[in-house]
């Protein structure tokens, strides 16, 4: 068939909330003034975060049908690791291209093992496995990517870029659909986000950039006469709501700013744990240890 | 002096009882649900209640995700009927703990059916209903709980419906053990929700959480410190009900435990009922 004639299809897909509306958005007005017949549809607010979510971006010359059979998608885009493995038997078996953020959102229903540490049923298969099986693969941390940027939320735009190295239309008028797409306060970050995630898919097919993170927490010590305190946070679980900062009667916390809560004058701290009780996101943990007396 | 801190922050730590892989919860910042969420907790942990031993029943809402964050037996059921599947739960395992998770939404609307009659049987449930006067997850629909007066998605000129008292319906339901407080006295809270568990017989407590992302910021109640603040000063407990301030605050809302009676359970009349049956086959 003639490549010219032929319909080009992109899968998006996501938990929800992540933006997978926006890249079809994007890509849906990029390619209709590229004088593309576009078709694009979409199944959203499921839930507002748990459920699945997608947007079949289909464009061509003539374009009939609104949604991609299946097993004749060109370009899958996951926005989250488990949505793209659920997807990816749509991909075109020889030619497919699989871009995924790295980023795992575990659903509630993943029921596991209730020992301590035990592996979660998440989908077990590695990115290394995945990649081996398409013909062009990028799995990449776009999340993190985009939050070294200064903001997570950007991270459907970094795979907007990678998605851009995988389409033939040119680098500025992408970008000139992203700025009148998005917020008019967001256009700077987000234009940093598409350039960042062309960079990176630019850098060779079947790539794969996982970046492990762990929890951060920072830990503070307070000495007292008859008390040893032990303040430490969870920066990724905090969200910022000031509760504790405004709560604590000593008003010993405040927010950084990374608007995450954090000990900014331990010697006031009198160990009196209110901010661990009133935490909602349960980031702080105050433990006393009664010293041990020495021998007088 | 006593060092009650040491003794507390020795024994509990909600890490024990939280999955670790999921979170950080998906609650938006200041939401009063992960108070009550600890709150409950550490009830559980000071009743003494193994983790194997312990089931919690959640419906749908903000509230009904909640139970995918604890480490026991959980069940996410379907909307409203938390209680139903509590109820089956309960008479199955008479051994196991059973703990429901419902939102205002989810209990006095979709499942107020099912409540009232929950509170009639008096089976040894407790229901911990968390009452942010909204439909959160859904986008903020008017629920059975907001105040009159307040704005939300359905109501952009302010809501007319009068509000449930929901422990009043509870109790003249047949509830054997009734209560309330707010999210702000964890201290109170996790006493209250300790009592309800420990209590044999249905037991209802209503949580007063907050709305911030939604609730607060349609009616602009400020943030979420000053949400929780003003709600906890505009509640009285239940012990002082007999102070001079009564005739000034007429309406402000009861805390503490509301009623406790001695109905009799239902699980036991109906395990002695099966008995009765099986003995003259």
């Amino acid at each position: 068939m003639d490549k010219r004639n032929r319909t080009t299809n992109v899968l998006i897909v996501g938990v929800g909330g992540q933006g997978v509306i926006m890249v079809s958005k994007v890509l849906a007005q990029l390619c209709q003034e590229a004088g593309h017949d576009v078709k694009q549809s979409e199944v959203h607010g499921m839930a507002k975060r748990g459920g699945g979510v997608f947007s079949h971006v289909r464009f061509g010359p003539k374009v009939w049908s609104p949604t991609i059979p299946e097993g004749e998608v060109d370009i899958l885009v996951a926005l989250e690791w488990a949505e793209g493995l659920r997807w990816i038997r749509h991909l075109k078996p020889e030619t497919g291209t699989f871009i995924a953020d790295c980023q795992k959102i575990v659903p509630p229903f993943a029921c596991r093992s209730r020992k301590r540490g035990a592996e979660p049923a998440y989908a077990p298969q590695t990115p290394e496995e995945i990649i081996d099986q398409v013909h062009a693969g990028y799995v990449m941390d776009a999340t993190g990517l985009a939050a070294n940027l200064g903001n997570a939320r950007a991270a459907n735009t970094v795979l907007l870029g990678a998605l851009s190295t995988a389409l033939d239309f040119p680098e500025a008028a992408w970008a000139q659909v992203i700025a009148a797409t998005v917020p008019p306060k967001s256009v700077g970050i987000n234009a940093r986000a598409f350039t960042e995630g062309r960079a990176w898919a630019l850098g060779g097919t079947k790539r794969i950039d996982v970046t492990a993170s762990g929890l951060q927490k920072s830990r503070a010590e307070v000495h007292h006469p008859q008390v040893e305190t032990v303040v430490e946070i969870t920066a990724d679980w905090c969200k910022g709501c000031d509760i504790c900062v405004k709560s604590c009667p000593e008003r010993c916390l405040r927010l950084n700013d990374q608007l995450k809560a954090e000990l900014a004058l331990p010697e006031l701290c009198t160990g009196c744990q209110l901010c661990s009780w009133l935490c909602p996101d349960m980031a702080i943990s105050v433990t006393n240890t009664p010293v041990q007396e020495a021998a007088s | 002096m006593k060092d009650t801190k040491t003794e507390t922050a020795a024994s509990f730590d909600v890490n024990d009882y939280l999955r670790q892989d999921r979170m950080p919860h998906f609650l938006c910042p200041g939401c009063g649900h992960g108070i009550a969420l600890r709150a409950l907790l550490w009830a559980v942990h000071e009743q003494g209640i193994p983790k194997d031993r312990l089931a919690v029943v959640s419906g749908i809402g903000c509230s009904g995700r909640l139970s995918a964050y604890i480490d026991a037996n959980t069940f996410h059921t379907t909307h409203g009927r938390p209680l139903t599947f509590a109820t089956g739960l309960k008479l199955a395992r008479p051994d196991l703990h059973v703990i429901v998770i419902t939102g205002d939404g989810d209990c006095l609307a979709i499942g107020g059916n099912h409540l009232i009659h929950a509170c009639r049987r008096n089976l040894d449930i407790t229901c911990v209903m968390l009452n942010n006067e909204i439909y959160g997850m859904t986008g903020g629909q008017v629920s059975p709980m907001t105040a009159e007066g307040r704005f939300t998605t359905t109501t952009p000129e302010g809501n007319t419906e009068p509000n449930f008292d929901a422990c009043a319906l509870a109790a003249a339901a047949g509830a054997s053990f009734v209560g309330r407080e707010v999210t702000a006295q964890v201290l109170a809270l996790k006493t209250l929700l300790g009592q309800a568990i420990a209590h044999e017989g249905f037991s209802f407590v209503e949580v007063l959480s907050d709305c911030t992302e939604i609730y607060g910021r349609k009616n602009d109640l400020g943030a979420s410190p000053e949400m929780m603040l003003a709600k906890k000063s505009a509640m009285r407990p239940y012990a002082y009900r007999n102070t001079v301030d009564v005739p000034f605050r007429p309406n402000a809302l009861r805390t503490g435990v509301l009623t406790r009676t001695d109905r009799p359970e239902y699980g036991a009349a109906w395990r002695a009922m099966a008995a009765r049956i099986r003995e003259e086959e």
